[in-house]
């Protein structure tokens, strides 16, 4: 089943125009990972998956329905996003940040909102960490209570947004990790992230982003090993080098 | 017309007899300290109902100067600017004079008139609320634009992201402001001997413009004084002590 379609996205701030004509489909269980240069306009792509940013032209859809047709809450309820910053609640515990959108979105009463919370911070490692405000863990830590938060809405599709981008380099491996055990349950997701060695292992598509078009979407083999365009090629072989 | 007679009463050749410390004007103050514990008790309870007028206004205001549009924010606005821009003893006044507030008689024990109790609350109540409006104004923008996404993103709508994402964090943000105007309405009370509100300091000067009691005056405004000070310093460590025990965990670094 096709999960996400976007046709023709076109978006712009003020004079810039940030997104011409994007167009991209993804079954469920896929995982695609986007790539580009920074100012791509990678974010403002997801942004508009779950109307943070809303578009200028063309049809999103989830399941088939124009994500315009839904409530903004219901959709943003059924797509996960997790941020480059983490963006936990600083005033909640990691319990807290989870329960938050089980009580208030969900309507969950407390105790089950605290069992399903504590079950989805056990998931990703962190059931010890359950009392801890988020100026207290690591940086990984807080980018799976991040994790943790978003899936426990029980999204359809999951929006990854450079989530190892703000980590030192010891910390990305139990993001990552994390990342990979959902791909390999089956979970639809769309990261933006510059990790090929996931994009290589996890990812069914791998898309090449630049000044706001798609210029080459296909198997990250494919696009790894044989680029039809020399901006692919000369982009993905910076990354390729370090490896 | 009720506005008393304290400054009238300060001539400087008053003033200069007054101000030789004797211990028998001590013996006033001694004598007269019940008297003035009910001015004291009148001072908290008009710094209470103005503080709790203040937030109550104070708050919603200065989140109506972040998230609203159009006349309300206009009107919000513009209210803050002239109750900010007037002296309290000249909103004191207007609110006392100008208001159809109805003779409530007066309030046994404490021996205070309702009405200009109420013109009172309304005057440092609604001042406050413009000034605590501005600290949580300021808290709430001092908060990462990170946290209203995160809170939209799980599909909290703006209202529910507002108030359970937003404002815990800005009450926190804002305690050291709110612990300034908390100082700032306590000492602005005594304005209330303006209106003839027998609150402390009223009570003090209601002592000493008698003139057999007229050589103690200098003693007198010390004890008040004293007695302000006690106050604020006691209410500013609790508040910090509030602050600490709120404070939201930083780590062990
Ligand atoms: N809210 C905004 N208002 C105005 N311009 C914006 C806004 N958000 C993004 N832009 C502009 O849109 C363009 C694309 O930004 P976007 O954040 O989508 O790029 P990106 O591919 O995610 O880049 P990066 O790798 O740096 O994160 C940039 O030129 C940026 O300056
Ligand atoms: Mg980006």
């Amino acid at each position: 089943m096709t999960l996400l379609e976007l046709e023709d996205i076109e978006k712009a701030y003020e004079n810039e125009e940030v997104l011409h004509g994007v167009s991209l489909g993804m079954e469920q269980g896929d995982v695609e990972v986007l790539v580009g240069p920074s100012g791509a306009g990678k974010s403002t792509l997801l942004r508009c998956v779950n109307r943070l940013t809303e578009i200028d032209a063309g049809t999103i859809r989830l399941a088939g329905e124009s994500i315009h047709d839904l409530d903004s809450n219901d959709l943003r309820q059924r797509v996960g996003m997790v941020f480059q910053d983490f963006n936990l609640f600083a005033h909640r515990t990691a319990r807290g940040n989870v329960t938050l959108g089980l009580e208030e979105v969900l309507g969950m009463d407390h105790d089950e909102a605290v069992e399903r919370a504590e079950a989805h911070l056990d998931q990703v490692g962190l059931a010890e960490q359950a009392d801890s405000y988020p100026a207290e863990l690591s940086g990984g830590q807080q980018q799976r209570v991040g994790i943790a938060r978003a899936l426990a809405m029980d999204p359809e599709l999951m929006l990854f947004d450079e989530p190892t981008s703000s980590l030192d380099p010891e910390l990305i491996g139990d993001v990552l990790a994390v990342m990979n055990d959902l791909a390999a349950e089956g979970m639809t997701m769309l990261c933006v992230t510059h990790e090929m060695g996931f994009a290589r292992s996890a990812a069914d598509t791998l898309t090449m982003l630049d000044g706001g078009r798609i210029v080459e979407r296909g198997p990250p083999e494919r696009l790894f090993e044989n680029p039809q365009h020399e901006r692919t090629e000369s982009f993905l072989g910076q990354f390729t080098d370090f490896e | 017309m009720v506005v008393s007679g304290a400054l009238r009463s300060l001539d400087p050749a008053l003033t200069r007899t007054a101000i030789v410390l004797q211990s028998g004007d001590w013996g006033v103050v001694a004598s007269n300290f019940d008297f003035l514990l009910v001015g004291t008790a009148v001072t908290i309870l008009l710094t209470v109902s103005s503080l709790v007028l203040g937030f109550l206004a104070g708050f919603p205001a200065g989140a109506i100067e972040v998230y609203g549009t159009g006349r309300l924010r206009g009107l919000v606005a513009g209210a803050g600017v002239v109750l900010r821009g007037t002296p309290i003893v000249v909103l004191m006044m207007l609110f006392y004079l100008g208001l159809p507030i109805p003779q409530l008689g007066t309030v046994p024990g404490l021996e205070i008139r309702v009405s200009p109790f109420i013109a009172a609350t309304l005057a440092l109540g609604l001042r406050s609320a413009a000034y605590q409006g501005q600290v949580f104004r300021g808290a709430i923008q001092s908060i990462d634009d990170g946290q209203m996404e995160a809170a939209r993103a799980i599909g909290l709508p703006r209202r529910g992201a507002v108030r359970h994402v937003i404002f815990p964090q800005a009450v926190r943000r804002a305690l050291p402001g709110f612990q300034n105007e908390f100082t700032i309405v306590l000492k602005d009370t005594s304005v209330a001997i303006a209106i003839g509100l027998a609150e402390l300091l009223t009570r003090a000067e209601y002592l000493f413009v008698q003139p057999e009691r007229s050589t103690a005056m200098f003693e007198l405004i010390l004890a008040v004084s004293a007695i302000y000070f006690v106050l604020t310093f006691a209410t500013n460590r609790t508040l910090d002590r509030l602050q600490t025990r709120y404070a939201i965990p930083e780590g062990d670094g």
